[in-house]
């Protein structure tokens, strides 16, 4: 370091403040990040070493697992752990997966239409109002499920026939797979289709026009030409909806049905009016059983889990985003 | 020159929240969803009466509440079961009665229900309005509950399951007013909710013979089945004396007393108001 200069407000020192200050920050992050995860794997660990992978599996009744464990705390006779949590990861894997298939096909047609087809005037109307739609908090869409899609289901598409077939094991109300779908699906469309418009008018120009000039017609040329050479992004946007719908809990405590049941495709059509529970909702809603040991352990096992599988989910989306950018010339 | 504008600003701001908290007194509570219209009734007459004392209360669920109490967050918690082990370190004051109603869609002419129907409706034995009798549905019945967080759910289990966990089949809500919500809106639902919540659109049903209203609503002598007391918990040590006078008042003071029979309880220890 040179003694003799210091300007005082020299572009030297501000350039180095802001360099250390921010690369402070970014540490800072990163460090915090960090020791979430391990703060939150360590809790969680008492409950997979006990379970081990059967933890993963099916088997028993979440609710009575859920209640031994929390009650084993003040017995004095040794912490339960025993816990299957299939019924709830299988509940996600349906909701979420669910949502994002519906979400992908429905938010790439409407950013198409926005890009290549809608007058102007509606791209002006529409693009602002998308963007507000993505950010409206979940819960407002959990209120809109509980009065208005909830009894509609419950009331006029369930029939008596179909309640009385599963009567005693579980209540068809409407609180169910297609609810808690629907409405996960309103809720994460308007984000991939802001960040998939955004990618199609970033698509050099040169390549749409090229297309056009040899004569293939515009639906042709932005399918095989936009649409291909946005994939990345519609790669990144789909795991951030992806990872939306994993987390999403408050709605989901609201709409899906709150039995740790798992609905099966087996049972026909009537497996889409099945009450299920997610893993999100699940740390929602046995908040208050913290306090005991082993529950808390089951809770933060399976918030372990749910960042595993955000993680993995980014880790997929970054290896095919960076197999797709050859498409690109950057 | 930018350092100066920032410590402006955030001594303007500083100065904005200081008259919020000079002198006031903020008491911080949660719990019972069951107790949440009584207990913001309570609160408002004593905040007029009290300047300077301002409360705010979380409805979290009793058991949540207990939780909090316990860790500190909370300075007291509404509750409506009776203590439990678990419940350490927490002292229970009986605050006034509420009774937990049975509650029907108007759809649903059903007049009387049996608490052994009611158990068996709620562990998935009876799953058929027609089994139930005394009703015009020949329908499935959906139970709707609250979930474990709720003392509601708690008292449910207590008086009417014999502490065995409710049947699959039964929907567990988030909070009072989503029972209610559910019990409104779909003729087969049966759920239960506290006499505050009584209102238009849900029909409460006599249990054992006997309606779920305030003048049967007792716990000794034992009228109305479902009849339980709800209770402010304060922490057994270092509770706060501002929060020990506020529970004072609304146990004796007899305006108290008319403000809890008007919001839905029922009182149990206040004076009675001259008339």
């Amino acid at each position: 370091m040179e003694e003799d200069f210091q300007p005082e407000y020299g572009p030297k020192w501000s350039d180095q403040r802001v360099e250390r200050l921010l690369g402070a920050l970014v540490l800072g992050v990163v460090a915090l990040l960090l020791a979430l995860i391990v703060v939150v794997f360590v809790h969680g660990w008492p409950s997979f070493s006990h379970n081990g992978l059967a933890w993963f599996g099916p088997g028993g009744n979440v609710e009575e697992e859920l209640a031994q464990i929390s009650q084993s705390a003040e017995t004095g006779a040794g912490y339960i752990y025993t816990f299957h949590a299939w019924p709830l990861i299988w509940s996600t894997i349906l909701i979420a997966g669910g949502s994002v298939v519906l979400g992908l096909i429905a938010a790439l047609f409407i950013s198409v239409f926005l890009v290549e087809f809608a007058p102007s005037w509606m791209r002006a109307i529409l693009t602002p109002v998308v963007r507000f739609l993505a950010s409206i908090p979940s819960v407002i869409y959990g209120l809109l499920g509980v009065l208005v899609l909830v009894p509609f289901i419950g009331n006029h598409l369930i029939s008596e026939h179909q309640k009385a077939s599963v009567a005693g094991i579980i209540s068809l109300t409407g609180y169910s797979l297609m609810a808690a779908i629907v409405v996960l699906t309103i809720m994460i469309a308007p984000l991939m289709v802001s960040i998939f418009t955004d990618a199609l008018n970033s698509v050099k120009p040169g390549w749409l026009e090229g297309s056009l000039a040899l004569g293939v017609n515009r639906w042709r040329t932005i399918w095989k030409i936009g649409v291909r050479a946005a994939r990345p992004a519609i790669v990144a946007g789909t795991v951030l909806a992806l990872a939306r719908a994993i987390g999403e809990s408050v709605m989901l405590a609201m709409l899906s049905g709150s039995t740790a049941f798992a609905p099966n495709p087996i049972d026909g059509l009537i497996f889409i009016f099945e009450p299920s529970r997610p893993l999100a909702p699940t740390i929602v809603k046995s908040s208050d059983q913290l306090s005991s040991p082993p529950a808390s352990a089951t809770l933060f096992a399976i918030a372990s889990f749910l960042l595993f599988s955000a993680a993995v989910f980014s880790l997929i989306g970054w290896l095919t985003r960076r197999s797709m950018n050859k498409y690109l010339a950057r | 020159m930018r350092i100066k504008t920032l410590a402006i600003t955030a001594m303007a701001v500083l100065a904005f929240a200081a008259p919020a908290t000079a002198g006031a007194q903020t008491l911080i509570g949660s719990g019972s969803v069951a107790a949440q219209p009584v207990l913001q009734a309570l609160f408002k007459a004593y905040e007029k009466q009290n300047k300077g004392i301002h409360f705010t209360y979380t409805p979290d669920g009793g058991n949540a509440g207990i939780k909090d109490v316990q860790t500190g967050t909370s300075q007291f918690a509404g509750q409506a079961r009776t203590p439990l082990p678990s419940d350490a370190g927490t002292t229970y004051i009986k605050l006034y009665l509420d009774g937990l109603c049975m509650d029907v869609n108007p759809a649903n002419k059903i007049k009387n229900i049996s608490i052994e129907s009611l158990h068996n409706i709620y562990r998935g034995i009876e799953t058929n309005w027609s089994q139930v009798g005394g009703s015009n549905l020949t329908t499935t019945i959906d139970p709707v509950g609250r979930d474990t967080n709720g003392g509601t759910y708690t008292f449910f289990l207590q008086a009417v399951l014999n502490n065995e966990l409710p049947a699959s089949n039964v929907n567990a809500l988030t909070a009072d007013g989503l029972v209610v919500n559910a019990v409104k809106q779909d003729p087969n639902a049966i759920g239960y909710a506290g006499l505050a919540w009584q209102k238009k659109g849900i029909t409460p049903v006599k249990v054992n013979g006997i309606a779920c209203e305030a003048k049967n609503v007792s716990v000794e002598p034992l009228k109305y089945p479902l009849s339980r007391y709800i209770f402010l918990v304060l922490p057994t040590e270092n509770a706060s004396p501002a929060v020990q006078k506020f529970a004072t008042w609304a146990r004796s003071n007899a305006e108290a007393g008319e403000i809890i029979n008007k919001a839905g309880g029922v009182a149990a220890f206040n004076k009675k108001a001259k008339k």
